[in-house]
């Protein structure tokens, strides 16, 4: 049903947010390379910046779409989302340093033959349906490259597939203890795909305002951030892990409590409810 | 545009122009997909279209409530499509990994088995809720009769509402549609596993036992982006609520049929070309 229930009134144009994230996450995707050409993997971290960059960008992109009433519910634009972009990730990590740029062009298509067959073959005919389709498989697919080069510190194929472990001082080379081959792409999905659909079903609604949704946005990002720094333990230093892990729960404290304030502004009234109280003893 | 005088754009109509570029597109990729990599890419590429339609088919059976069944105003399951979808889908692909080993037969059967199961266990608890719970008899609102055990609803259905609860006919449709998903998610999983234990020793210069967790993880990870793209492309036809296979938005799964296969077709395109050499 292509009614337009709300429309986006002042903020930042939507086309603002698109360039702004698009740049801000393949500059940021781009940084990790820093790890490659200095020979170490401080510089991981700013895989996590690139997925927080992409988050908000694409929560966005589902207000628009999900401003027309699809019938589906929020979460399914998030979860078409990543499921076209884990496709497009995955063969985009074939072709090196090219990876985000191919990751970007692979799933733009990806997402724009998909946004003509729900447009036309099945018929929804909603304006924004091919261009949010393609953003959003874009935003799935450098999400999860991200997170990849957030947790193994590269974003190639081979740095993915293999790891290695080391048993009593020697290191042998292990393709389980990989982001790949260990499932960690697995979580690292449903990591993203939460974090994308959950901003716009939270703050929908009559009062929904633009800078709380995305402020809400770039804290589930740094949520995710802190689960993966963690994650980022197994497979890189634990120098670099730790800054990562730095940065995701200073990101997370600051837009919390930047969160915290947009809600206080935007409600009605505000009642600092406490834990139950402590009953008197005897 | 107000949203009074809009009209709902998805209804049941086709869009027979459409369609036929969707199946030229199909034909193009599969026309592709024998260019780079005739023989194994080309069998494992039509297993994930068969999978494909089998989730896109089989999703239409499921169902689907959304939040009017959560107050007792419509029948189903109240969740959306998707969710019920991957739900069903995944619960057989986990369920058809373990007999992977056993043939392709075996293992997708074990996959729809799997599916029907997790949806049919759904649907008891589900009805379990709705009759104990919030106190509502199961009743349809788009058909007099129940087609299979001939119950009339209509003494049965509140006024007001579309029906509620899950009347037999739902039931029986949830456990067809989870089947059917369920066989179509291992299917693909199946396809993609065998071609990636085939191609990436070689590309990888490792051996086969080496590969294993490789390639078991990267076939399920495609495995669970095609079914959740092939499950909200289903939403997107279905667009909300769908009681089951007697519901009148049932006579809509030829686009999504078609929609499925292009799709599927797209994506397993791109799986098959991971392990092609450049």
């Amino acid at each position: 049903m292509s009614v337009k229930v709300e429309v986006i009134e002042g903020g930042v144009p939507h086309n603002n947010i698109l360039i702004a994230g698009l740049v801000g996450t393949l500059v940021c995707i781009y940084l990790t390379y820093l790890n490659v050409l200095t020979g170490t993997e401080l510089f991981s971290f700013f895989g996590g910046l690139a997925v927080v960059a992409a988050l908000v960008w694409g929560s966005h992109t589902i207000k628009v779409l999900c401003s027309y009433g699809i019938g589906t519910g929020v979460p399914s634009a998030g979860m078409i989302a990543f499921g076209s972009g884990v496709i497009a990730m995955l063969l985009a990590t074939r072709f090196g340093i090219m990876a985000p740029v191919v990751a970007l062009v692979l799933a733009a298509v990806i997402g724009f033959i998909l946004g003509y067959v729900s447009n036309n073959i099945l018929n929804m005919k909603i304006p924004a349906m091919v261009q949010a389709l393609t953003e959003m498989a874009i935003v799935g697919a450098l999400t999860l490259m991200g997170f990849a080069a957030l947790i193994t510190g590269g974003f190639t194929f081979a740095g993915l597939t293999s790891g290695s472990i080391s048993v009593m001082g020697m290191i042998l080379p292990s393709y389980q203890a990989s982001f790949i081959g260990g499932g960690l792409i697995a979580v690292a999905f449903l990591l993203g795909a939460i974090a994308i659909q959950h901003p716009f079903n939270a703050t929908l609604g009559p009062g929904w305002k633009q800078d709380r949704m995305l402020m809400l946005t770039a804290e589930c990002g740094f949520l995710s951030m802190i689960v993966a720094a963690v994650m980022s333990f197994a497979l890189i230093s634990a120098v670099a892990a730790l800054i990562s892990l730095v940065v995701a729960i200073f990101g997370w404290i600051y837009t919390y409590q930047q969160y915290m304030e947009m809600s206080k502004r935007d409600a009605a009234a505000w009642l600092d409810a406490k834990p139950i109280p402590d009953v008197e003893a005897h | 545009m107000s949203a009074v005088a809009a009209k709902p754009a998805a209804g049941g109509a086709m869009n027979p122009t459409a369609m036929a570029v969707g199946i030229v597109m199909l034909i193009i990729i599969l026309g592709i997909c024998y260019v780079v990599s005739p023989g194994i890419g080309l069998m494992a590429l039509i297993g994930v279209v068969v999978g494909g339609v089998l989730i896109g088919f089989g999703t239409h059976f499921v169902p689907v409530g959304g939040a009017p069944a959560a107050m007792g105003q419509a029948p189903g399951i109240a969740t959306g499509v998707a969710m019920l979808a991957a739900g069903a889908g995944l619960a057989g692909l986990f369920g058809g990994a373990w007999a992977a080993e056993q043939g392709l037969v075996v293992a997708v059967v074990t996959g729809g088995v799997g599916g029907g199961l997790m949806m049919a266990i759904t649907c008891m608890m589900v009805n379990f809720v709705y009759v104990f719970g919030m106190g509502i008899p199961s009743a349809s609102g788009k058909v007099a009769k129940d087609p299979i055990t001939g119950d009339t609803q209509a003494e049965f259905k509140s006024q007001g509402t579309e029906g509620h609860g899950l009347p037999f006919i739902s039931f029986v449709g949830g456990v067809i549609g989870g089947t059917l998903g369920g066989a179509g998610g291992t299917l693909i999983y199946i396809q993609l596993l065998s071609l990636y234990e085939e191609m990436l020793p070689g590309m990888m210069q490792i051996t086969e036992a080496q590969v294993m967790p490789i390639a078991v993880s990267a076939a399920g990870m495609f495995a669970v982006g095609l079914f959740l793209v092939n499950a909200v492309l289903t939403a997107y036809n279905i667009t909300g609520t769908i009681e089951g296979p007697h519901d009148p938005k049932f006579k809509r799964w030829p686009r999504a049929i078609v929609a499925s296969a292009v799709a599927s077709a797209l994506c397993g395109l791109v799986a098959v070309l991971i392990v092609v050499p450049m």
